[in-house]
């Protein structure tokens, strides 16, 4: 039997990143997904006939420009459409939006408040430097303040400069965004409740907190990252849904001459002397490998790919209390036509951007209210888009598809997730739609609901946590997902992690993935 | 020495302006203290008595007391009977052990670990905070050496400081604990004076910052006569009262006004121990907006009320918390997030000299018709024995949030006592190292000054 030189576990976006860099530097590399298909959380499925749906993750802006041009995505097929603008229907029947047009916007926001008018272009400032500042962390392995090694003391200095560098204000700013709460940083800014509402709703993505609790302003940050095109906070669909990011970048990977293999899902990592020599799959068979990299998430790397003799103690309890704590879901519907939201009636461009339901602080942090003693929102925070109106393959003449990604539902609902429970939550998100777009539910040709059990179920994300693991601020950069192993190597040798769960973290960026293959290559395992 | 005698005027007289008063005298200045209140607070004198303030200005002899009680908490259980515990990690080990095996396991070190955190955080707050944008070769040196210093205390503790300080206090406690009552007790230090509940990050720095100056296994501060002790030795003015405000023209303060009599004293230092909004928004014309910006936007949000408990006998705790589970704490927080008082509060009682002093939390400055209610409720006591104060802004002057202490407190950049008003200097709790710790902002600053 054929033995590889790197098996990559799982074949998300980050895993197939890995796969993709090391079959470049002309590694013999299989990746072994155990889905029908490739893309992990990133994928288009035909759920009802006609109607073509990104199943979980469905917008697109994190991923870093130096893959897509290392692995030359475009001719692979991936070609980003343009997310123009976000209008936040209103609880008085009025909206707050945001165009692809500055002067618009800002004209727009003059109509709320003239002072935020003025001071939106100054944040947007810090905001962009800010994320310009704290991206090299993105693309360096995090150095460990635990260890004496000359390497790390010298990452330790080079962070310390780097922070320095940014000068007194910035740094501030810096310390702000890492330890605020979104709502409180915002207050700093603005007066208009409801764009802190909408604005501080990405700070929320993902987590189990709300507006209102410290860390999330980190999150805010970490979705300003976003850069398309070199466009700074683009947003953008993939052509033919997020699946389409990772079928081009499994393209790229096979054009290096990596394997892919679906329906091959991986039960144990074999380990011999300490050292990783290959994988069992689920149907038995024995493949061997001289290095394997898991892009699981560290429960299931290190949990179930492993026996816990395999680790140190201290280790398996560190990843133990890892967090996950899913909290979100979607509902994916096929629709007869577009709905027209009473704020802004009539189809329009409106439905080429999103649709955040996010009217007041209030009502998000109510939100998390209900999520946090055990139950889904009765009223969630909602971003809703209708990629047929961008991308008209994804539906059928006529026909629409609209992707709602739903806060709160916790994975550790009260009683637990049932098939009736799982109907309720579908309820109450349609409802709340319906409350700012009468007629709505009317249009509804097919419903998907998906909770975070779900989504453990189907792509394996432990509680159903979007960024294989929770983007707090003691689970990030060399916490992530442990001290002492967060530079993508394992106790295990030969051993590796690829996935979400190790520095940077979540969204479709596939940092992980790429600084995992580059440890890899520099190991020379 | 200006014409009226005096080389500096204090703004305040609690234990950090007054520590600030006799430190500078004790460095030959002639200073004045000027307070608005007649007569001192005794109830605000909680929190670590640094020795070396007891040491310097010579406390032990002008009648400090500290109070530590044994057992520090006593917390009715549900079931019947209470939770009390000890100074003596042992007993309270076994007083645990009655209500989880578990918990009392794992006691002995969850108070080694959190005790060894809480000296870094002293060894921080006995000198200004550090200067991360210096280039001085000896500021660096000093940052080199406190790395080295928490390196020294081992692997575990860097981590344990880089996981813990932005954790929820919820998260750490149940890392460790598994029963409500254990962890309602503790969690409540870390939602003190604080608009945050035990789920919100940062809550596990506020515990840690109350258990600084504590021993290993005592989480809540010490009580002390501090403020009255310091009233009571030589070396200063002090002036009761009479409410000052700063005089300040062409970036340089001048000295002070009182406001009752018109009367303006000049002086070529001010400091002022007041709340720093209180100090530097009147004069904020003065101010760079950019600063002035800053002053505005720290969060001080009160939410605790003060009062006291009348009861027939002479109770049998030395401090009573109402606060029987971290979820009771999070709700009680819930309805401060909406603008409203909680209705089921965290209510702590605590026996001194004769009285018995509530702490209540949350409750959004004012007074409000139904909080005695509330509080006689939760206490199962009635609402005739329970007399509230006005609640008030941030006792702190500035809450205990990550993005408020070390060299963002008071404002970002600002951290070293100075302000851009030449000759104007801050003192109080708005300071490094922050409320809870009565005199260090004072010898810290004045120590600047100096």
């Amino acid at each position: 039997m054929k033995r590889y030189d790197a098996i990559v576990i799982g074949g998300g976006h980050n895993g197939l990143v890995t796969a993709a860099y090391l079959a470049r530097a002309k590694q013999s590399v299989l990746v072994l997904e155990r889905r029908p298909r490739v893309g992990g959380a990133a994928v288009t499925e035909e759920i009802f006939p006609g109607f073509k749906f990104s199943m979980f993750s469905y917008v697109v802006s994190l991923l870093r420009p130096e893959i897509i041009r290392d692995l030359d995505l475009p001719r692979h097929g991936l070609h980003i459409l343009p997310l123009e603008s976000t209008v936040t229907p209103m609880e008085n029947g009025d909206y707050l939006a945001a165009w692809g047009d500055h002067d618009e916007t800002r004209r727009e926001l003059y109509r709320h408040s003239p002072r935020d008018a003025e001071a939106y272009d100054e944040y947007g400032r810090l905001m962009h430097f800010m994320a310009q500042a704290v991206k090299p962390i993105l693309g360096m392995v995090p150095p460990d303040p635990t260890s004496f090694a000359p390497g790390d003391l010298v990452g330790l200095l080079k962070l310390g400069k780097h922070f320095r560098d940014l000068g007194g204000e910035r740094l501030h700013a810096l310390v702000k965004l890492m330890t605020m709460s979104s709502a409180d940083f915002l207050d700093e800014w603005f007066e208009t409740d409801v764009l802190k509402a909408t604005k501080s709703a990405s700070g929320i993505i993902g987590t189990f907190l709300g507006p209102r609790s410290p860390g999330t302003a980190y999150v805010l940050l970490h979705h300003y990252m976003g850069e398309l095109d070199g466009v700074f906070r683009a947003w953008g669909f993939a052509k033919g849904g997020t699946g389409a990011v990772s079928e081009s970048i499994a393209s790229a990977a096979r054009g290096f001459g990596a394997e892919i293999r679906c329906d091959a899902g991986v039960s144990k990592v074999i380990v011999g002397n300490g050292r990783a020599t290959g994988v069992v799959l689920e149907n038995g068979d024995e493949i061997p490998a001289r290095t394997v990299v898991s892009s699981l998430d560290p429960r299931r790397t290190f949990l179930q790919l492993l026996e816990p003799d395999h680790l140190p103690s201290d280790f398996v309890s560190d990843i133990r209390r890892f967090k996950f704590r899913g909290s979100s879901g979607k509902v994916n519907l096929a629709l007869d036509s577009l709905p027209s939201f009473t704020c802004m009636p009539g189809v329009g461009r409106q439905h080429r951007g999103a649709f955040s339901i996010s009217p007041s602080l209030d009502y998000v942090e109510r939100a998390y209210d209900d999520a946090k003693y055990g139950e889904f929102s009765r009223r969630p925070y909602m971003d809703i888009v209708f990629p047929s109106m961008i991308d008209p393959g994804m539906a059928p003449p006529g026909k629409h598809v609209m992707s709602i990604f739903v806060q709160y539902a916790p994975y550790a609902l009260n009683g637990g997730w049932t098939d009736a429970k799982r109907e309720a939550f579908g309820d109450a998100v349609v409802n709340t739609v319906e409350s700012f777009a009468p007629g709505f539910k009317s249009l509804i040709l097919h419903r998907q609901v998906i909770t975070p059990l779900d989504i453990e179920r189907i792509t394996g994300l432990s509680e159903g946590n979007i960024f294989a693991g929770e983007l707090a601020l003691h689970q990030l950069f060399f916490l992530r997902p442990a001290a002492g192993w967060a530079k993508f190597a394992t106790p295990v040798r030969g051993f590796y992690q690829c996935g979400s769960g190790t520095h940077p973290g979540g969204g479709i960026m596939g940092a992980s993935g790429r600084l995992a293959a580059m440890r890899i290559l520099k190991d020379g395992t | 020495m200006s014409r009226n005698g005096y080389d500096a005027i204090v703004i305040g007289a609690g234990a950090n302006g007054l520590v600030t008063a006799h430190y500078l005298a004790r460095a030959g200045k002639r200073v004045l203290v000027v307070e608005q209140h007649e007569s001192p607070d005794p109830s605000l004198d909680i929190g670590w008595v640094p020795a070396v303030i007891v040491r310097d200005l010579g406390l032990a002899g002008a009648g400090l007391r500290i109070q530590e009680p044994d057992p520090w908490i006593t917390a009715p259980l549900e079931a019947g009977g209470t939770l009390e515990l000890s100074r003596d990690i042992e007993r309270s080990a076994e007083a645990i052990r009655r209500i989880s095996p578990a918990d009392a396991a794992k006691w002995p070190e969850f108070c080694q670990r959190l005790r060894r955190l809480a000296g870094v955080l002293e060894r921080l707050y006995l000198a200004p905070p550090p200067d991360i944008e210096s280039n001085d070769a000896r500021e660096l040196a000093r940052i080199v050496g406190l790395g080295l210093y928490v390196r020294r205390l081992g692997k575990q503790a860097v981590i344990d400081l880089a996981r813990i300080l932005p954790m929820s206090i919820a998260e750490l406690l149940d890392d460790w604990f598994e029963n409500d009552a254990l962890k309602g007790a503790l969690g409540a230090l870390g939602i003190w004076h604080l608009k945050q509940g035990p789920r919100s990050g940062g809550t596990a720095f506020n515990f840690l910052h109350h258990h600084a100056g504590s021993r290993g296994g005592v989480f809540r501060p010490a009580r002390s006569n501090i403020t009255q002790a310091l009233s009571s030795i030589p070396g200063v003015e002090l002036r009761r009262g009479e409410r000052a405000a700063v005089l300040a023209k062409n970036g340089r303060a001048s000295g002070v006004v009182l406001e009752k009599s018109g009367e303006a004293i000049l002086v070529p230092l001010v400091v002022s121990s007041a709340d720093p909004r209180a100090t530097l928004q009147p004069i904020a014309f003065e101010l760079d907006p950019e600063f002035a910006r800053a002053v505005d936007n720290i969060k001080a949000r009160g939410v605790v009320a003060r009062g006291t408990l009348a009861l027939e006998s002479v109770p049998g705790y030395a401090t009573l918390c109402i606060a029987p589970s971290l979820d009771y704490l999070e709700r009680a927080y819930d309805d401060a997030k909406y603008g409203r008082d909680s209705a089921a509060p965290y209510v702590e009682v605590q026996r001194t000299d004769g009285r018995l002093e509530l702490h209540v939390q949350y409750v959004a400055p004012g007074t409000h018709e139904d909080l005695t209610h509330k509080i006689a409720r939760a206490l199962n006591a009635q609402p005739n024995q329970v007399q509230v104060q006005a609640a008030e802004e941030s006792l702190y002057h500035g809450e205990l949030t990550l993005d408020q202490i070390l060299f963002m407190r008071p404002v970002p950049g600002w951290s070293r006592y100075r302000t851009p008003i030449e000759g104007l200097y801050l003192c109080g709790s708005g300071t490094h190292p922050g409320g809870g710790i009565p005199g260090a902002a004072g010898r810290n600053a004045a120590r600047e000054i100096l």
